[in-house]
């Protein structure tokens, strides 16, 4: 479908050329690897080479990062009575990071620079750990209270848990 | 300001190089890409009706399955494709028009003007705009190219785009800010946003250290390679140096060994370890990749191996710092089959430092080579690859140099950033999902390609054995004791300490591993680990039947990969193989026809695919197999690679100076010295010598024998076993012997065999002639004189030589002399007083006897005229003991009670010549040898 559409390069002096968007493939792999590793660590409790090979090779240096913090179980899901979910990530210097389960944000400055101001990056190491530890099962669970809840979600007490 | 009288100086120059005649060249690649560009489409409209059935590349079930849609979507599809050929030759032709006209430009920084105004998430850097920038920056490399003054614009040229780069998303990332700001009309009339090159010089700062040096590397050998080098390279080779700024090459270089420093310590058994193993794996196969396809640039890819994707680039987008190519596939036709060829369209991913190195633009031919993987979405009509390290562009679409970055710039569109409001889905996995993600190894398992035993073993992945065969020449079989129970570590196997074992280890069955070292036409070692051996004795027939040979791996399994460091004897060995005695085939070079080990090749194509040799390897890989894993090719003869042991005299080997040498040589063995009793579990001290060693007279001065250690590393046939226990003299050949630090030792890979003492002798010598070569029979060999020449004691005596000494007793060790009955029959010690009479029993030789053996010992302390200050004791042999008590005794009655001796009458006395064998040397605090007294 996609290459159908040459990318409106014919009339290269007219502004609606700005409209042809071109689509986003990333996000979909991502997803793709993702579904593949929880459908391989179900089945065989393990994760293959090459799938780590790939990982590395669309997230880069953050997926040896990324790793590393699955290895040390460091993504919590809170859950508080009310039913609000959020994850937290236990950073390689024990700062937690939240980050929300609907949608890519994380208060790192790695999001911040290479997600958010360069576009070079899908995601930081931490909300790739959220997916991977999602698909293997290995998230920690945790219970805070609706108080604590709000507070994190705004940004209040993302340190003192 | 400095940096602006900097750049306005390099826009000055640029300025003086507009005119005609870079117009007229981009006008000759507008012409000539038309042309190209019809004959591609031409060609895949000729794919269209093609089927997908021959293509053996993908493995993906899945998009085999889909077939029939695929299919039906290529119509289109290469409709498409002349459509955009066309654009872009219409595009070309345009530039060349605006870049002589200057309203024109204007006009299109006024729509460069206008897109950034647009919110910064909204702006979407379209194609209309590339051109331009291109051509300036062709412009830009013409002028330092002529004014000497390259540094000082590639400094401007990288803070110009990083202010672009600032400009376009609205964000202050250096800190020239307000500079920036001021200048940014100024900037804007003049010059287009140069996109491409922000994210070059970006991606050079910012990414991982480890691979930061590998493109240094690549970088650097590209300027050595300068002469050979076609225009198009060294430009390509240009714009990276441009857009490098100086001091980030200076950071990149620092940063490797930081961040391993910082971040190498991960959970153990844990998946980062794995995937930061695998990561090291990887980059080393790429860097020996990329270094070899380097090495020779000019030369024509092999695409005749299997899973060897070859693409048609469509178009090429950029996410999140990744080139997005769509391709199309054509499948080369299989040999002999000419028609089979077919197109599909792939989605290929390009992480930035391959896409750096490729720059893909339309309809540039890129060829993968595996290992690289497939991914299926589902709803995604066709399959994304991914793991593309091993890409190389074998055709470009614009020829002439200069342009061809002109045409690389203009080519990767880039879309809005992705929306960060939704989560990926991972809930919606059912279990009725397949895994998509499949990997292509290096190689399927029914090639009969000959493929390098790097691309084997590093395509396979981990998991398990090379499922295709490699051709190899095997330089070296051994055998090497199987540690109990651990066949892995027989690297560094120990000598199982168990003090109650069999003396007799020969008999013990399967205590042995057959090894085979052996090398590929590419120059990669590999150390196979075979079969046990039922029999020792079996390592000559295998000698004989593999040694030098050409032969098929088949069925191996990858167990480690070792370096240098971790390995330094077997590393010693490969040493002395290398460099190699023909030259080594350049991977990217081989042909359907081509045998690496074929020596009656014409010259002329031996220098053409042929590389120089090279450092020697810093690694090689451990492999494990079966008997049936190395299977000789007919070829008749040695193969030409093979490089046979040499064989050397003792004085070649003494007289050498390499500090870690491997060495082949026939010596009498003189003297045997066990650590223990049973041969073959601890260390063996052998006192060698040679004709060349007993020379009347030596050309130079050497030593009359020679010290050697087999350890307890090296396996030992029985025979060999048999030699070494007997006390009489025998002749052996040391094939791969090591010397260390001025010691000959026999290691793993060392091999002894028992020559015969008389040529003549077929039972004995035939293994020998098949494992060592002829030269073997040095033109020296003589019979050795008799009594063998021995060396004077002198004083840098070393432990373990031998040496001839004579001198006069100055004192007696009176603590440990004493004397102790032996069987008369059998020697043996142990003995039994009968109850009732003075009569010995013998429990070896069950036999009874009046009068024992006496057995003495005596260490005698000796003064040597040559050798003053110095204290020698020397434990005596029982004649020469004899001889020495003779006159010692006190009384010498018939009696039952020995007497004794007299100490008085044992010194003063001469003793001498001895053949000694020098225990030990003591310097410290004065010069002391202990020697023992030996026969001959």
């Amino acid at each position: 479908m996609f290459w159908c559409h040459p990318i409106g390069w014919r009339n290269r002096r007219l502004p609606q050329t700005q409209d042809v968007k071109m689509r986003s493939f990333l996000p979909a792999v991502a997803e793709q690897l993702f579904r593949d590793i929880q459908k391989t660590y179900q089945e065989t409790s393990k994760i293959p080479d090459d799938l780590l090979i790939a990982l590395k090779f669309v997230f880069g240096p953050c997926a040896l990062q990324a790793l590393d913090l699955v290895d040390h179980r460091s993504v919590t899901c809170l859950t508080s009575p009310s039913g609000r979910k959020a994850f937290q990530v236990k950073g390689a210097s024990g700062r937690l990071y939240t980050c929300f389960v609907s949608c890519h944000y994380c208060p790192c400055p790695a999001f911040a620079y290479t997600v958010l101001r360069r576009d070079e990056g899908l995601l930081c190491k931490h909300i790739l750990a959220i997916y991977l530890c999602q698909a293997l099962g290995l998230t920690q669970q945790e219970s805070v209270s609706d108080q604590h809840m709000s507070a994190l979600l705004g940004g209040s007490a993302a340190v003192d848990t | 300001m400095s940096s602006r009288k900097r750049k306005k100086y390099s826009k000055d120059i640029k300025c003086v190089f507009f005119p005609d005649d870079v117009k007229s060249s981009v006008q000759n690649v507008g012409r000539e890409t038309s042309a190209l560009s019809s004959a591609s489409s031409a060609k895949s409209w000729e794919k269209c009706g093609d089927s997908f059935l021959g293509t053996p590349v993908i493995k993906n079930r899945e998009s085999l399955g889909r077939k029939p849609s695929v299919i039906r979507k290529l119509a289109p599809a290469s409709a498409s494709v002349r459509t955009s050929a066309a654009n872009t030759n219409e595009d070309q032709l345009h530039i060349a028009w605006s870049s002589s006209d200057s309203e024109q430009s204007d006009n299109e920084t006024e729509v460069q003007r206008v897109s950034r105004a647009v919110a910064p998430w909204q702006q979407c850097l379209q194609r209309p705009a590339r051109p331009i920038q291109s051509y300036s920056r062709a412009l830009r490399m013409l002028s330092s190219d002529k004014d000497d003054l390259p540094v000082i614009d590639t400094d401007s040229d990288f803070s110009e785009s990083e202010e672009d780069a600032e400009q376009a998303s609205e964000e202050q990332i250096s800190d020239c800010e307000s500079e920036s700001s001021d200048e940014k009309p100024k900037f804007s009339t003049h010059k287009p946003t140069n996109v491409r090159e922000l994210e070059v010089s970006g991606y050079v700062s910012d990414r991982e250290g480890a691979s930061g040096t590998l493109d240094c590397k690549s970088l650097a050998s590209q300027t050595g390679e300068g002469s050979r080098r076609s225009v198009s390279d060294w430009v390509k080779f240009a714009q990276a140096m441009l857009q490098t700024p100086q001091k980030s090459l200076d950071r990149q270089i620092k940063t490797p060994k930081d961040s391993a420093k910082k971040k190498r310590k991960f959970q153990s058994g844990g998946l980062a370890e794995r995937l930061n193993r695998l990561q090291c794996r990887q980059r080393s196969a790429v860097s020996f990749w990329r270094h070899q396809s380097i090495a020779d640039p000019s030369a024509t890819t092999s695409v005749d191996r299997p899973g060897v994707l070859v693409l048609e680039v469509l178009e090429v987008q950029e996410e999140c710092g990744m080139q997005l190519v769509h391709c199309e596939l054509h499948q080369l036709p299989a040999e002999g089959q000419a028609v089979s060829q077919e197109s599909a369209r792939v989605l290929v991913l390009f992480c930035r430092e391959t896409a750096a190195q490729l720059i893909p633009a339309p309809r540039d031919i890129i060829h993968i080579y595996p290992p690289w993987q497939s991914l299926t979405i589902h709803g995604f009509s066709c399959d994304i690859i991914l793991n593309t390290h091993f890409s190389q562009k074998v055709f470009s679409a614009c020829k002439p140099a200069s342009l061809s970055v002109a045409r690389g710039l203009l080519s990767s569109g880039r879309r809005t950033p992705y929306y960060l409001g939704k989560g990926f889905e991972l809930e919606a996995c059912r279990t009725t999902d397949k895994v998509v993600l499949s990997t292509v190894p290096c190689s399927s398992g029914a090639s009969t390609g000959h493929v390098s035993l790097l691309d084997a073993i590093e395509g396979l992945g981990q998991a398990g054995a090379v499922g295709q065969d490699v051709e190899v020449v095997v330089q070296r079989v051994y055998s090497i004791p199987v540690p109990d129970c651990s066949p892995v570590s027989v690297l560094k196997p120990r000598a199982p300490l168990r003090p109650f074992a069999d003396p007799c280890r020969p008999a013990e069955k399967g205590k042995v591993r057959l090894c085979v070292l052996v090398q590929d036409g590419y120059g990669t070692f590999s150390v196979v680990q075979l079969h046990r051996l039922p029999c020792e004795d079996d390592l000559p027939q295998y000698c004989k039947m593999w040694q030098g040979k050409t032969c098929l791996l088949r069925g191996i399994k990858v167990v480690q990969r070792v370096t240098r460091e971790r390995c330094t004897r077997l590393f010693s060995l490969i040493d002395s193989l290398w460099p190699p005695v023909v030259p080594l085939q350049d991977p990217a070079n081989t042909s359907v026809t081509f045998s690496p080990y074929c020596c009656n090749k014409p010259s002329l194509d031996a220098s053409q695919e042929s590389r120089a040799a090279g450092p020697a390897p810093s690694f090689c890989y451990l492999l494990s197999g079966e008997e049936t894993s190395v299977q000789p090719t007919e070829e008749p003869g040695l193969c030409p690679l093979y490089l046979p042991p040499a064989a050397r005299t003792l004085q070649d080997v003494l007289q050498s100076e390499e500090k870690t040498c491997r060495w082949s040589f026939v010596a009498t063995v003189l003297y045997k010295r066990m650590q223990r009793c049973d041969v073959g579990r601890g260390e063996v001290w052998l006192a060698l010598t040679d004709p060349s060693l007993q020379e009347e007279h030596l050309e130079r001065p050497c030593r009359r024998t020679v010290a050697l250690c087999v350890c307890a590393s090296c396996a030992l046939t029985s025979s060999v076993l048999e030699a070494l226990k007997s006390p009489a003299a025998c002749r052996m050949s040391f094939r791969d012997a090591v010397k260390e630090h001025g010691v000959l030792l026999c290691v793993e890979q060392s091999v002894l065999e028992v020559c015969s003492v008389h040529p003549g002798d077929h039972l004995q010598s035939t293994s020998t002639a098949e494992s060592l070569p002829q030269t073997l029979a040095e033109p020296r060999a003589q019979t050795l004189p008799q009594p063998v020449r021995l060396d004077p004691l002198s004083l840098d005596a070393t432990p373990n030589s031998l040496c001839s000494l004579s001198g006069v007793i100055v004192g007696v060790d009176e603590s440990t002399a004493y004397s102790w009955p032996a069987c008369s029959h059998c020697g043996s010690e142990n003995l039994e007083i009968l109850a009732g009479s003075k009569n010995y029993y013998c429990a070896a030789c069950k036999s009874a006897m009046d009068k024992p053996d006496t057995k003495m010992q005596l260490d005698v302390f000796l003064s040597c005229p040559t050798l003053s200050n110095c204290t020698l004791k020397v434990k005596l042999l029982q004649r020469t003991i004899a001889s020495v008590l003779n006159t010692a005794v006190a009384v010498a009655p018939d009696g039952d009670e020995f007497p004794g001796y007299d100490v008085e009458n044992v010194l003063g006395k001469e003793v001498g010549p001895l053949a000694a064998y020098v225990r030990v040397v003591t310097r410290k605090p004065a010069l002391w040898i202990g020697l023992e007294e030996i026969c001959l």
